[in-house]
């Protein structure tokens, strides 16, 4: 595919998401409000209940950064919650329009994706800077420009490393028609071990060694942790690296499942 | 162009009776059964040639189009189209073909025709001067320009699916696959795609198949139809040839003097053809082809005739005919 295609599907799909105004500041107004009380809520209780001023290395305002900057970073990283849309493209046969062009439907795919991602950067930016002057400073999240830069490039591999992990349980409805309930799944998995529900280094030791080895924390806490400047240079690099190469093991695996898939694709609605 | 053998598609479906209880087992055991959607298709389609495929729902004439789109892989067969096999989805294939699907829009919804044309130039990879030619050719032929900003799910469906025409033939492709592409719309609508298919393919001279439940369309728009029943081709030929051996007959009808002949000779006439009508003062008659100028000459000679007339069937009930399994003879 070439780069200026990739970047006019990009704008088209960015161009379709700006034109619901009303949809686009409710979303982000009502997502922030809600996100924020059950944030402030769950851990001052949490702090005042424990009696403690530090839980795991965190301190109340750390936290409710982590909260807040899991929650900004993860909308981006989702990239619209286009999850659903490959299955629904099989299921419903609008599949068949991108097998008709002379372009791969999974780049294709994820050009939409890197599309939808641009209003949720524009709000993510914008929730960002009403949210984080309310939380107080913390002493255990240095926020500097530094780490915001750092994490540019790990929110990009996390966006397409969650595009990769929702492919797979897509395709299978090449299968079972309806996937909705597996793609729950998949995203509340994803969700929990990512670490956007809450910090992986509250679970026990021994699953935070399993995770270290799965996908899944360099979606969500990893680009996070980033910019709260928790990680240092060489833990970025391997960051980084590790979440490539996931990406390379998912793009590989997906391709015999698209093939075999594809064999049993039948274009209903036409 | 297109080169088609032997083809040949089973779908695999779940079948499931009526009832709460079914349901409930269907979580546990389904039962599947196999479909022939389409069975051993062979026919060829040239440059410039516009092929009808005709058939009732489900009797496989989408199917056929998917393979040969490229959209399914056939259960057997083979088939060539420009030279490609389709399912194997090569680019080069793909940028030459098109296909408009009338009861599925391939056009992004929210977004205004011309931005969709702009996205497909760079799917195609059409050259600028090239696109914008084709562009002004298209919406000048089919009569839209305004339109061209306005967002598709605003549009009504016939100014839709002139979009999905423009959509389809930007790219100039060398086969066209039209899947009901008049379906739904008026009939003023439905005469200017036609008008537009017909200057096109004068133009251009792609290879098309059209699939259509209107007759104005095959009528018009092509002068070879196939046939299918049940996922079979049971007729392969030309419009003119499915009349001569599918209706060997035409229908004959008088007006007579009524004072003249009270009541015209019921055995004489059967001795002519088949009686259709026999009033005092009209007389229908469906006479075989070859007797035709023997029976009206016969006909004038006995009667006091005000008005005569010898039509042909209907073409879409000789075609209802043929899908139906049911001959003319043996009605």
């Amino acid at each position: 595919m070439s780069l200026s295609l990739f970047f006019h599907i990009v704008d088209l799909e960015t161009k379709k998401l700006m034109s619901y105004r009303v949809d686009f500041w409710i979303t982000m107004v009502v997502n922030l409000v809600v996100n924020l009380v059950i944030l402030w809520a769950l851990w001052t209780a949490i702090f005042a209940e424990s009696g403690s001023e530090i839980i795991g290395g965190w301190d109340l305002p750390g936290i409710l950064s982590y909260g807040v900057m899991v929650f900004l970073t993860g909308r981006i990283v989702r990239g619209g919650d286009l999850q659903m849309t490959v299955a629904t493209d099989i299921y419903e046969g609008a599949l068949s329009r991108f097998l008709l062009y002379p372009r791969h439907y999974a780049f294709t795919k994820y050009a939409q994706q890197v599309g939808n991602v641009v209003p949720d950067l524009f709000q993510s930016v914008l929730m960002g800077l009403v949210a984080l002057p309310l939380l107080g400073l913390s002493t255990t999240t240095p926020i500097t420009p530094l780490t915001v830069a750092m994490s540019i490039p790990t929110i990009l591999v996390a966006h397409l490393l969650f595009f990769l992990m929702g492919l797979i349980p897509q395709y299978i409805a090449f299968w079972a028609d309806n996937v909705w309930s597996l793609s729950v799944m998949v995203r509340f998995v994803t969700m929990l071990l990512g670490g956007a529900m809450l910090p992986l280094s509250l679970f026990p030791d021994s699953v935070q060694q399993i995770l270290h080895w799965l996908p899944f924390a360099y979606l969500f806490e990893f680009p996070t942790l980033v910019i709260l400047g928790k990680v240092d240079f060489s833990q970025w690099l391997t960051g980084i690296g590790t979440c490539l190469l996931w990406c390379l093991a998912l793009g590989v695996l997906s391709i015999p499942v698209w093939r075999r898939g594809d064999l049993r694709y039948t274009g209903v609605g036409i | 162009m297109i080169k088609v053998r032997d083809l040949r598609k089973v779908f695999r479906v779940h079948q499931k009776e009526p009832g709460l209880a079914a349901s409930v087992r269907s979580l546990f055991h389904r039962k599947w059964v196999e479909k022939d959607a389409v069975t051993g298709s062979t026919f060829d389609v040239k440059e410039g040639e516009i092929v009808g495929l005709i058939g009732a729902n489900g009797a496989g004439k989408t199917t056929l189009v998917k393979m040969l789109s490229g959209i399914i892989h056939p259960t057997s067969g083979e088939a060539e189209v420009l030279g490609y096999v389709p399912w194997e989805r090569d680019n080069d294939f793909r940028r030459q073909i098109a296909l408009v699907m009338g009861q599925k829009a391939q056009m992004w919804w929210d977004l205004p025709g011309g931005d969709c044309f702009e996205l497909l130039r760079e799917i195609y990879q059409i050259p600028r001067d090239q696109y914008q030619q084709s562009l002004k050719k298209l919406t000048e032929m089919l009569g839209i320009g305004d339109e061209l900003k306005v967002q598709i799910r605003r549009l009504s469906l016939g100014e839709r699916m002139k979009m999905e025409l423009i959509a389809a033939l930007l790219h100039s492709p060398r086969v066209v696959y039209l899947d009901e592409p008049t379906i739904g719309l008026d009939i003023t609508t439905q005469r200017a795609v036609r008008d537009f298919l017909l200057d096109y393919r004068r133009e251009n001279a792609p290879a098309m198949i059209l699939t259509s439940h209107y007759m104005e369309d095959i009528e018009r728009l092509c002068e070879r139809i196939i046939i299918i029943r049940e996922g079979d081709i049971v007729y392969d030929g030309s419009l003119e040839r499915v009349m001569r051996e599918y209706a060997p007959y035409k229908q004959l009808r008088l007006h007579v003097h009524r004072t003249a002949q009270p009541q015209p000779e019921l055995e004489l006439l059967e001795k002519m053809g088949q009686v259709i009508e026999c009033e005092p003062g009209s007389i229908c008659l469906r006479v075989d082809r070859d007797k035709i100028p023997e029976v009206a000459a016969e006909l004038l000679r006995k009667y006091s005739v005000i008005d005569l007339s010898i039509e042909d069937p209907e073409i879409g009930d000789t075609i209802e005919r043929i899908m139906a399994g049911r001959t003319a003879d043996s009605e």
